[in-house]
């Protein structure tokens, strides 16, 4: 990433939410990112971060780590956690032709969190944990 | 940080205008569930959630107002680990039509959005105005 500023939270919980989101949003102010744009990316890390605290460290408070960053017109956003590992991009895509009945169970956050988002890739790092990447493209006017 | 306010309307029922004021998401949907069964237990049977100064809203909204229109239908709320079975459950719901008890006021636009992505549009009416809100019910 061109530029990028990390938040490392030793403990974060669900009350951390909006801290995340403050940080986040006044990061990629400076990269002129529309409102629009803003509000999608800031739906998207917060399906992400609750994922993480509700399910990875079943409620409780665990490690979470943000870096915001450019890359050319693309926002890059990376979440790190110490959770067992859990891959968000294996959970299959809704079939919006298929009653909800019929939908396979989980991710509902991840759901929307791609659905608001361009890319999302994730990896699990021995030693370090989950890190998953989310970008958003052609919203950095910098 | 959500604040949340107050107002009666005496109808045929009486309506209560729950104002969310802020962001909606997993750290505190849970207190907007418990002011609508405050709500309801107090005796309002049916609930306009005014959204105008609502600034966001994550799956965990949904959840919520799956959840208060079930109260305000006098059924349990969902439990907070259900997950999809919420959205089964809202498909189930959909396809019996629009229910009558919660409609929503005028949510920012890509809080509709989100409504729209999880199927609440199809079954929870949503107004612009205030006073066409109040008629409806």
């Amino acid at each position: 990433m061109e530029n990028r500023q990390t938040l490392r939270l030793n403990a974060a919980n669900l009350k951390d939410l909006e801290f995340i989101r403050n940080f986040i949003e006044e990061e990629i102010k400076s990269y002129q990112v529309d409102a629009s744009a803003v509000y999608d990316i800031l739906l998207s890390v917060t399906e992400v971060a609750t994922n993480i605290i509700v399910h990875g460290y079943r409620g409780k408070s665990g490690p979470l780590e943000i870096e915001v960053g450019c890359q050319g017109d693309m926002i890059v956003i990376a979440v790190r956690d110490q959770a067992p590992p859990f891959d968000p991009t294996k959970v299959p895509t809704p079939d919006i032709s298929l009653p909800l009945e019929e939908r396979p169970l989980g991710g509902m956050g991840v759901h929307l969190s791609r659905e608001f988002m361009d890319h999302m890739s994730y990896r699990y790092i021995p030693e370090k944990g989950n890190e998953l990447i989310l970008k958003k493209k052609g919203v950095a006017l910098h | 940080m959500m604040e949340m306010t107050v107002e009666h309307v005496q109808g045929t029922d009486l309506v209560a205008i729950l104002g969310l004021h802020g962001a909606l998401d997993a750290s505190n949907y849970m207190a907007v569930v418990a002011k609508a069964r405050d709500l309801y237990e107090g005796g309002a049977r049916r609930l306009l959630l005014d959204m105008r100064e609502m600034s966001f809203m994550s799956s965990s909204g949904v959840v919520a107002l799956h959840s208060i229109i079930r109260v305000f239908r006098g059924e349990q709320p969902h439990d907070p680990e259900a997950g999809w079975e919420v959205f089964h459950a809202i498909d189930r719901d959909r396809s019996s039509g629009m229910q009558t008890y919660v409609k929503i006021l005028s949510p920012q636009p890509k809080v509709s959005l989100t409504l729209q992505k999880t199927g609440m549009d199809q079954f929870c009416e949503i107004h612009k105005d205030l006073s066409t809100a109040l008629s409806t019910f």
